[in-house]
């Protein structure tokens, strides 16, 4: 089943190898956006299947972005998992109050990330 | 004067006379007997001389024209250098009166002529004596006063010190813990007035010292003299917790002994840390991310085929960054622990859930080493963090498995012990963990054994291997690709479940670890939330 995902991460270098090892894995649509800005204009353009967004951003952060994607009538049922560098298997609990559907914590693998991504969403 | 005077002569005499004849008999005698004598016939000339050069003793006649003796006597005694100067009155003026005049202008002694000369020699010699005895005395009081002066000003010093010191002091007695004395930077910090302090004991001022941990400091203070680097949250009066780093020494007061403690409110240090700690942890794992992303990548071959040896590099990249990850992992999670962040989530949890659960995630390692895991749970209930204990069992585990031999078995065990018997426990651990469970003791514990038959630890390390990048062999760091924390982790956990933790071991026959939990009464938690398997 051909997935439309979107990468939203700040750091070049993570988006490039997240988006590679997607695409490796799968058939795929990766679209990658830098910002939190960036990733409302293209959710609400391509409306994706799925959103991988990182928590720690410059300007407008994880949080902020979430709430503006629950706050737009065209992305607010786009699932979200939230990637963050601050979580550990340890603290996870910290983030309970976050409207997504997981948290992700970094660093994860991008050749594991297609099956996670699955797993979570429910959608083999 | 005198001084000169000892190594030429015995003393500098002036002799007052108006009559030469007297003067040069006075003279002769005395010169004969080593005294040096100015002799003068006039008042004025005798007061002139005296100020010039001031001497030892006056020999005074009474009877004189224009100045008379006692005159002569009361200018000297109201000059300060010639004051101090005793004057002897030689006359032939022999009624009370006289001589009582010749003492109220300040004469010191009477000789009426005709004298004898014996006895004119021994009262100079006298009052020689008793003007040198003076003179010392004096010297004896100059120095007496300046030593007085330099000890109020040392003290001085010393309480301006204990007054201004930034540092909160206190001093206490080590019998009691009864406050005796405190610096304003100490009524500061704790928020209390003087009066509420002074006179009252540590364990009635509600100041959040642990009185068991007070009481264990206490004995290392009488041990070893001085206690340093105690860390604890100390309560202000307004309930205000404080982070303090204290320093202790014993010393005797007024015969009894006392606890000098010194201490740095460290609270913003420890903040900043946690948010150093925390900005680490999220610039250190994402280029991580990258790192590990890449290499997993490139050992796909999809990028371009790789050599075995060029396949082996990656793999050996890769192993050595998640090493990484885990080690930033465990340094976050440890310091999370000590400084309070990380919080117990206590649920009600089965013995066999968590054991079955640990060996589920621990069953690949095993295998891939060939070591058997032998569960034996019993079926009672704990009221832990689930997570925490998880990641105990798993530490544990993960480490027997290393040190395990291909066909070893480890055992992973658990009885009941009727009462609190953390007292028995080897294992004393360091001062200065806020718990987050009721600290009542508890009605019984959980005794969980895990024993392996691995290569065993050294006897003098058993302690050791609790405290950070502690590992037995400085190469297992990197043969069994541990991050040197997985033990201390587990210290902190069992300590903040009010829990006790230590090991057995016998070189070449194996490690058993010992970890002692506080069993639930059951009773009053009926309604707890059962945790998740």
């Amino acid at each position: 089943m051909s997935k439309c995902i979107l990468i939203v991460d700040d750091e070049a270098d993570v988006r490039e190898v997240t988006q590679l090892g997607l695409e490796m894995g799968t058939n795929w649509t990766v679209l990658t956006a830098s910002s939190g800005v960036e990733a409302i204009a293209i959710a609400t353009e391509e409306h994706p299947d799925a959103i991988l967004l990182d928590l720690m951003m410059p300007d407008m952060d994880g949080r902020a972005t979430l709430k503006q994607l629950k706050a737009i009538e065209a992305t607010q049922d786009i699932p979200v998992i939230m990637v963050t560098a601050k979580a550990q298997q340890s603290n996870l609990q910290d983030f309970q109050d976050l409207e997504v559907a997981a948290i992700m914590a970094k660093p994860f693998r991008p050749l594991k990330l297609a099956a996670e991504i699955t797993r979570i969403l429910q959608w083999s | 004067m005198m001084d000169s005077a000892s190594t030429l002569y015995r003393a500098d005499i002036l002799a007052i006379d108006d009559t030469p004849e007297n003067l040069q008999l006075l003279s002769q005698l005395l010169t004969r007997r080593q005294y040096k004598v100015r002799s003068v016939t006039k008042g004025k000339t005798a007061l002139r001389a005296a100020l010039a050069a001031p001497p030892d003793l006056i020999l005074l006649d009474i009877n004189m024209p224009e100045m008379n003796g006692y005159e002569v006597c009361e200018r000297l005694k109201s000059e300060d250098i010639t004051r101090n100067i005793p004057v002897i009155f030689v006359s032939a003026l022999g009624e009370t009166l006289d001589k009582v005049r010749a003492f109220d202008v300040g004469g010191v002694d009477f000789v009426t002529k005709p004298f004898q000369v014996e006895e004119v020699i021994a009262r100079i010699e006298t009052h020689l004596q008793l003007r040198r005895l003076q003179q010392q005395l004096q010297a004896q009081n100059v120095r007496l006063q300046q030593e007085i002066r330099d000890r109020k000003q040392a003290q001085e010093t010393f309480s301006k010190a204990f007054r201004s010191s930034p540092s909160p002091i206190a001093i206490t007695t080590l019998e009691g813990g009864q406050f005796i004395e405190v610096n304003p930077s100490f009524l500061r910090i704790s928020g209390y007035a003087r009066h509420e302090v002074i006179g009252f004991r540590l364990d009635e001022l509600n100041l959040g010292i642990d009185m068991e941990e007070y009481h264990r400091g206490r004995a290392q203070l009488v041990d070893a003299g001085a206690l340093h680097n105690w860390e604890f949250e100390l309560r202000t009066k307004t309930g205000d917790l404080r982070t303090v780093l204290v320093s202790v020494e014993s010393i005797e007061l007024q015969g009894y002994q006392c606890a000098l403690a010194i201490a740095n409110d460290i609270t913003e240090r420890k903040r900043l840390e946690n948010e150093f700690i925390s900005l680490v942890s999220h610039e250190l794992k994402t280029p991580m991310n990258s790192m590990i992303g890449a290499l997993d990548l490139l050992g796909t071959g999809q990028l371009g085929s790789l050599t075995d040896k060029g396949q082996k590099m990656i793999n050996m990249a890769i192993n050595n960054a998640e090493r990484l990850v885990r080690l930033v992992n465990d340094v976050l999670d440890l310091e999370r622990m000590k400084s309070g962040t990380l919080t117990l989530n206590p649920k009600v949890c089965g013995v066999p859930t968590l054991f079955q659960q640990a060996e589920t995630v621990m069953q690949p390692m095993a295998q891939d080493a060939q070591v058997n895991l032998v569960i034996e749970p019993i079926d009672v209930k704990l009221k832990v963090d689930y997570d925490r204990i998880q990641q105990l069992f798993t530490n544990l585990l993960s480490n027997a498995i290393k040190f395990s031999s291909p066909g070893g078995t480890i055992y992973l065990s658990a009885h009941v012990e009727a009462g609190n018997t953390s007292h028995q426990t080897p294992e004393i651990p360091s001062p200065s963990h806020p718990s987050t469970l009721s600290p009542s003791t508890p009605p019984s514990t959980l005794h969980i054994t895990l024993r392996d038959q691995g290569r065993g630890i050294p006897s003098d390390k058993l302690t050791l291997i609790f405290d950070r990048f502690q590992q037995v062999d400085a190469s297992d760091a990197r043969t069994k690709g541990g991050t040197g924390l997985g033990l201390s982790i587990c210290r902190q956990i069992v300590q903040q479940h009010q829990g006790r933790i230590w090991a057995e071991s016998a070189i070449g026959e194996g490690s058993t670890f010992h970890v002692t939990l506080p069993l639930m009464d059951l009773d009053e938690e009926t309604t707890a939330t059962e945790c998740q398997g």
